[in-house]
């Protein structure tokens, strides 16, 4: 028992070690998506209304993914979508979803998905999930990981119902377009 | 500890470090290569092409697992060139598998390891595979279609709350990939020195859902003892199945089947026959928000004769019922019940009997778990199950688990759990030889084996390259199985055996660089077996024969040109009684994609070693010789 616990403080020091050297980088996964969703937002049109001045920033929300949002909080630095600044807020559930441009929701807030759908109904929110049938459910873009690949698929009429007008070349990648 | 197996060994031990710097050399410089570009910058096509590791993926869907849970995936298993499930499972660090002659695999997790270990739970595609004779698996009779698992789940350490009796020491859970996923035509042949073997797959869109129809046969060669002769076990195995798929895994309906017959080669009285079958229907539904219900029904009939010792048919029909639902904020309540009959008639032999032969039992159990958020970091999770067993009625499993995530990236879980190994007719039923005077009788009072434990563990993933898991455990055993003496040299299977464990699970991934992948395993067990004050056994070996320390190392390095070369080396400490040398294997892979539809692979396995044994005692155990296989896969 004593080997025992020697070995396990041994390794828990190696691994302090090591976490400590690797502090503050995320999951490549995690990048891939924060740079998805910056990059879907130059692929999207939104209707006039969905920007109070002509200065407004585009204003992503992130509600359950923490990880996708300090990584696309550091991504979209010094960067815009369609000449705007990018802000990125980091949601807690209940919080209004107003002002909102694109809305990311990650997989442990997945169950909620229909509150949270019902909530910004009609509104131009371009809605990102990251769970299975999320689309059936009135997600818009949904990611999917095929074979070790992050790839996503589109369902359009949730889109339109917004005003959302989204580029044939991003659905030129979706691996799946739904279209009724 | 193992000085012999280790100067025997060390020649082993240095070739296969060799073999990884020689892979180093290759990786380094691709690893110079690679620049790490502004994801942001990429296009679209670009970043939907990225390859991402199954490390983050892995420790991402696993990350709330408060448990010891390592997964294979079905990538893995491909990238192993393995051939049957029991050497699939070799990847798992968290098992020992421990291979008896060419169909009889030793399987378990956490100690207590035989061809009839008893304390794991093994499920395929939500099916138990479990046979009532012994509460254990006949892992001759488990075969799936390899290229169409998704993944592997190995839970090491008690799930007896969810799973039920059995999940004692582990849970195996095989999960097939949905049909959707499997369209189209897959054909593979392979030979090599020990196997050969075909298989095909076809699948398509059918009525709004999708179905696969799949068929496989092998002939596995025969082993061989420690002096070189043969041992007549050769064996020939043919499966088909298919599996459909309406809507998805959460909302959706699913119904599969398998049928399969094997003949192994017995010298006398005459060959072993193995044939069986099995259908599975599931039906899930999101109900509301948050609420989720799963409906699942199964029957599984198998048989089985070895002549001169005994022929065995069995029937089960399983039907569970399961509902998770939020009653209020930050509870998640699952709850459900099961029924499980199964008809089992033995055929006995003047060797054993089963005693009566022919019987037909019942299971039941009803659970329920609250898991309870307390606050955003912390997450308690309380359950208890209910199960009755044919022989003592019903046996409480319950469990409590707390996980604390540190930050995103890290995670410190901790639980206590008592689990049950239901008595099985091996412990009830069992009389040697097969009519009286008997000089084993099974115990008429033989009780549920109860285990205490203690886990403590710590998973992390400090950089998106790096990813490790760490378990601690300790677990106590009580009225584990004994052969008591009655006098006249008889004995009576009783209860009378103690033990406690304390062990180490270690295990990680390190993307050392875009294409190359680095894995290590390590697990440490110290196990102490007594005996109560009144038995009479004086056999402590009898419950199992399990490695001190075990190691597995894994490289997967992409080449250019869709090219994969992946080298596993594996170390198993000497097992005590029946003393079993420790032994290093070193098995790699090549496989060349041709064409985006043909793949070509070779697969050598005990690389550096001609032939070793991995169980039972040495006149009358079988030696594992090196193996190679040449595979052609084609998929359209």
């Amino acid at each position: 028992m004593v080997a025992l616990i020697k070995r396990v403080l041994l390794m828990a020091a190696l691994l302090a070690a090591a976490s400590a050297l690797g502090q503050g980088e995320r999951g490549l996964e995690t990048q891939i998506k924060a740079a998805f969703l910056y990059k879907f937002g130059g692929f999207v049109e939104w209707p006039a209304g969905a920007f109070t001045r002509a200065d407004s920033t585009f204003t992503i929300g992130v509600l359950g993914a923490d990880g996708v949002a300090a990584e696309l909080e550091r991504l979209v630095a010094g960067r815009t979508v369609h000449g705007r600044a990018i802000a990125v807020q980091k949601l807690k559930r209940g919080e209004p979803l107003a002002g909102l441009h694109l809305l990311f929701i990650g997989q442990p807030e997945a169950s909620r998905l229909a509150d949270i759908l019902a909530t910004a109904k009609g509104q131009p929110l371009l809605i990102v999930t990251e769970t299975e049938d999320a689309l059936a459910r009135g997600s818009m873009i949904n990611f999917i990981t095929v074979e070790d690949k992050v790839r996503f698929d589109v369902a359009l009429p949730p889109a339109e119902r917004g005003h959302l007008r989204i580029s044939s070349r991003l659905l030129a990648v979706a691996r799946k377009v739904i279209t009724s | 500890m193992g000085r012999t197996g280790k100067t025997r060994k060390w020649p082993l031990t240095w070739m296969s470090a060799l073999s990884f710097l020689g892979l180093a050399s290759v990786a380094s410089s691709a690893f110079a290569q690679q620049a790490n570009p502004g994801l942001a910058d990429l296009s679209l096509e670009e970043l939907a092409n990225l390859q991402i590791t199954s490390v983050s993926r892995r420790a991402e869907r696993l990350s709330d697992a408060a448990a010891s849970i390592f997964a294979i995936t079905g990538d893995d298993i491909r990238r192993s060139g393995v051939t049957s499930l029991p050497e699939a499972l070799r990847l798992a660090p968290n098992l020992q598998v421990a291979r008896v002659d060419a169909r009889q695999y030793a399987i378990s997790a956490r100690g207590f390891n035989s061809t009839t270990a008893n304390k794991l739970l093994v499920l395929i595609d939500g099916r138990t595979v479990y046979t009532p004779l012994f509460s254990g698996v006949f892992w001759d009779a488990q075969d799936v279609f390899l290229e169409d698992v998704q993944r592997i789940e190995v839970i090491s350490g008690p799930g007896a709350t969810l799973w039920g009796a059995n999940a004692v020491n582990g849970i195996i859970n095989v999960i097939s990939r949905p049909a959707s996923e499997t369209k189209g035509l897959l054909l593979f042949a392979g030979a090599g020195n020990r196997e050969s073997g075909i298989g095909a797959r076809y699948g398509i869109d059918l009525a709004g859902g999708a179905l696969r129809v799949y068929g496989k046969g092998f002939d596995r060669d025969n082993t061989v003892r420690a002096n070189g002769t043969n041992v007549p076990d050769g064996w020939h195995n043919g499966q088909a199945g298919f599996r459909a798929d309406w809507g998805t895994p959460a909302n959706g309906f699913t119904l599969h089947g398998d049928a399969y017959r094997g003949t192994i080669d017995q010298l006398a009285p005459g060959d072993v026959r193995i044939s069986g079958g099995n259908l599975l229907a599931r039906w899930s539904r999101d109900l509301a928000a948050g609420s989720h219900l799963q409906v699942q029904a199964y029957f599984d009939q198998t048989e089985r004769e070895i002549p001169g010792s005994f022929l065995e048919r069995l029937a089960t029909f399983d039907l569970e019922l399961q509902h998770a639902f939020q009653p209020f904020a930050g509870h998640l309540v699952t709850w459900g019940a099961g029924h499980r009959s199964a008809r089992d008639r033995v055929t006995n032999s003047a060797g054993l009997a089963f005693l009566p032969a022919s019987v037909t039992q019942r299971w039941s159990n009803l659970f329920i778990q609250d898991e309870i958020a307390l606050g955003e970091r912390l997450r308690f999770t309380a359950g208890v199950k209910a199960a009755s067993n044919p022989y003592t009625g019903w046996e409480l499993l319950p469990s409590a688990r707390l996980a604390w995530k540190v930050d995103a990236n890290q995670m410190v879980w901790g639980a206590l759990s008592r689990a049950v190994r239901a008595p099985a007719r091996l412990d009830r039923d069992l009389f040697i030889p097969g009519q009286p005077p008997f000089l084993l009788s099974g115990g008429s009072d033989f009780r549920a084996e109860i285990a205490n434990v203690l886990e403590l563990g710590y998973r992390a993933q400090p950089s998106p390259r790096l990813s490790y898991s760490l378990t601690a455990f300790r677990a106590d055993y009580d009225r584990l199985r004994s052969l008591e003496p009655i006098g006249g040299g008889a004995l009576v299977i009783g209860n009378k055996m103690k033990a406690r464990t304390n062990g180490l699970e270690a295990w990680g991934n390190f993307q050392a660089s875009a294409n190359w992948r680095l894995s290590a395993g390590a697990t440490f067990l110290d196990e102490h077996r007594s005996f109560r004050a009144d038995s009479g056994d004086t056999n402590l070996a009898g419950a199992g024969n399990d490695p001190k320390r075990q190691f597995v190392l894994r490289s997967s390095l992409d080449l250019p040109g869709q090219q994969e070369f992946d080298v596993m080396a594996r170390h198993v400490s000497r097992l005590p009684s029946p003393a079993v040398p420790s032994y290093t294997a070193v098995d790699a892979r090549y496989a060349w994609r041709l064409q985006k539809e043909l793949e070509i692979s070779v697969t050598a396995q005990n690389l550096f070693d001609k032939r070793h044994p991995e169980s039972g005692a040495i006149a009358t155990r079988s030696e594992i010789e090196r193996g190679v296989f040449l595979k052609v896969k084609w998929s359209h």
